[in-house]
């Protein structure tokens, strides 16, 4: 069983590869509730789901189950935002946000690993579980703001501002259960190491993009249009990597893999 | 008034933003770049670490100036922008939809506020060493502990699947707080939590177990800040009409 369940993790791979070929293949169904990528989400929620019941844990442990959650968020945020009309053009770039931390966890050791006593607490699943929901919705900001740039559409433009809003707010509640769960844990619900000092920056900087919406056109900011935010949108994204993987890769952070 | 519509302005709070991010990614950098000054950070509480080092090395601690900075216009421009609004929101329709941004702003005040309070007037004593059935003080508190019990539940492969610690408080002798210690499961008394960090086996074989104490005096308001922030952003989600902040 315990092998067996990776069947289903190689299953929605597969459909989250069908999906981005056919998007790149601009071969596109009427709605993304009718495409692979749906038929992903559903294999990939029982992957997780019975590795959580064979764990005993939530699966979000490690690299290899910090990226297939990964991938999982961003289709699930996709569903959401990208479901039909305008919005269903993101699916291509989309798609391959999407298939990429899938291809990555593929590659890597899918062993199921004990939990460490400091794991042990709901607020572990409950943080990175909301963290990853705010990254999938800012992977979504991307396709759409990327999708803005290139051929507008005022849909496109209110999806992505949904998908900011959205993800800062799901990665607000994720920080507030990493507080309660150092508090408890390590004695502080802040640390200074790097990865602590990213997410803050994650949040300032998308809280800042929530609030440029509100800058009327009269107030004379330089420059600042529909497009720059749509810009800033799908930048944001980058932050989203640093802090995600950037910081494990490139700085010393005990808070990392 | 050119200084109100500046402490109002949204432009002010994307300029601070942005501040504090540039000056938290080169922060992040710097850690790792001295790590000699910026070990002892979390071993004692912010604003003793920060007289003692952010004076001493003003060059590769200039991030957190930038930080400081940030944070406080970010603080000043929430505030006044609230003033602001809420006094033309209460002249005219007050919804509950438009107060939403608000409640927020002023959740984010009190998580500035009572981070402030822990800053300058919390307290860290790391590093409390007790033998099974030996005693230690614990720090300047007053306060001596005794490890009553130690135990260990180890993996086949060797590492710790739980420990806990079984430790009874002491004021001039008399006990005051009794209680197991394990990981995620502080214990609580006096406004110090007692955290078990490490543990091992003296040459005797004799166990001990190494903990921290901590006092964060603004956590439990920090705590009801973010649930209050919480609870006001996802209210915000759900009515359709959001340009109204």
């Amino acid at each position: 069983m315990e092998g067996a369940h990776l069947i289903l993790f190689w299953l929605a791979l597969a459909a989250y590869g069908a999906e981005a070929g056919f998007r790149l293949a601009n071969v596109a169904t009427s709605s993304a509730w009718r495409s692979p990528v749906f038929a992903g989400v559903l294999l990939h929620a029982a992957f997780l789901g019975l590795r959580w019941g064979l764990s005993g844990h939530a699966p979000m442990t490690g690299l290899f189950e910090s990226l297939t959650v990964f991938s999982f968020c961003c289709a699930f945020a996709g569903l959401i935002l990208c479901g039909a009309g305008e919005t269903d053009a993101a699916w291509k770039p989309l798609s391959i946000l999407v298939l990429l931390p899938q291809i990555g966890a593929a590659l890597i050791d899918k062993r199921m690993t004990p939990l460490v006593p400091a794991l042990d607490t709901p607020w572990f699943a409950s943080h990175v579980g909301l963290s990853f929901l705010g990254y999938g919705f800012f992977a979504a900001g991307l396709a759409l703001g990327i999708v803005y740039l290139r051929a507008g559409g005022e849909a496109v433009y209110q999806a992505a501002g949904r998908s900011a809003l959205y993800g800062f707010s799901a990665f607000s509640a994720g920080m507030v259960c990493g507080g309660i769960w150092a508090y408890y844990a390590w004695g502080s619900y802040w640390i200074w190491t790097p990865k602590e000092i990213w997410s803050v920056i994650v949040w300032i900087y998308f809280a800042s993009l929530t609030h440029l919406k509100f800058i009327p056109a009269q107030e004379g900011w330089p420059g600042w249009t529909k497009r720059l935010e749509m810009g800033a949108t799908a930048a944001g994204y980058g932050v989203v990597l640093l802090t995600f993987l950037g910081v494990s890769l490139l700085l010393r952070s005990s808070h990392s893999f | 008034m050119a200084l109100w519509r500046l402490l109002t302005s949204l432009k002010t709070c994307a300029w601070a933003g942005l501040a504090f991010c540039v000056a938290g990614a080169v922060g992040s950098v710097l850690i790792g770049r001295y790590p000699v000054l910026f070990a002892d950070m979390d071993s004692q509480v912010f604003a003793g670490w920060f007289a003692r080092k952010g004076f001493a090395d003003p060059a590769a601690t200039s991030w957190l100036y930038g930080l400081l900075l940030a944070t406080a216009l970010l603080g000043v421009n929430a505030a006044c922008c609230t003033f602001d609004r809420l006094v033309q929101i209460f002249r005219g329709t007050v919804t509950l939809h438009r107060l939403l941004p608000h409640v927020m702003h002023l959740a984010f005040l009190g998580v500035v506020l009572s981070h402030l309070v822990s800053a300058v007037y919390g307290d860290r004593i790391p590093g409390i060493t007790v033998p099974q059935g030996g005693f230690a003080m614990v720090g300047g508190t007053g306060l001596a502990m005794r490890l009553d019990r130690f135990d260990a539940v180890m993996a086949p492969q060797g590492y710790p699947k739980d420990f806990s610690a079984t430790v009874t408080l002491f004021r001039d002798r008399t006990p005051v707080a009794r209680g197991v210690v394990r990981t995620n499961e502080p214990l609580f008394h006096e406004g110090y939590g007692i955290y078990i960090k490490n543990f091992g086996t003296m040459p005797l074989g004799i166990p001990y177990a190494v903990f921290d104490a901590n006092r964060d005096p603004g956590a439990a308001a920090i705590l009801a800040a973010s649930l209050l922030f919480t609870a006001a952003n996802l209210l915000y989600l759900f009515p359709t009409r959001r340009n109204d902040a």
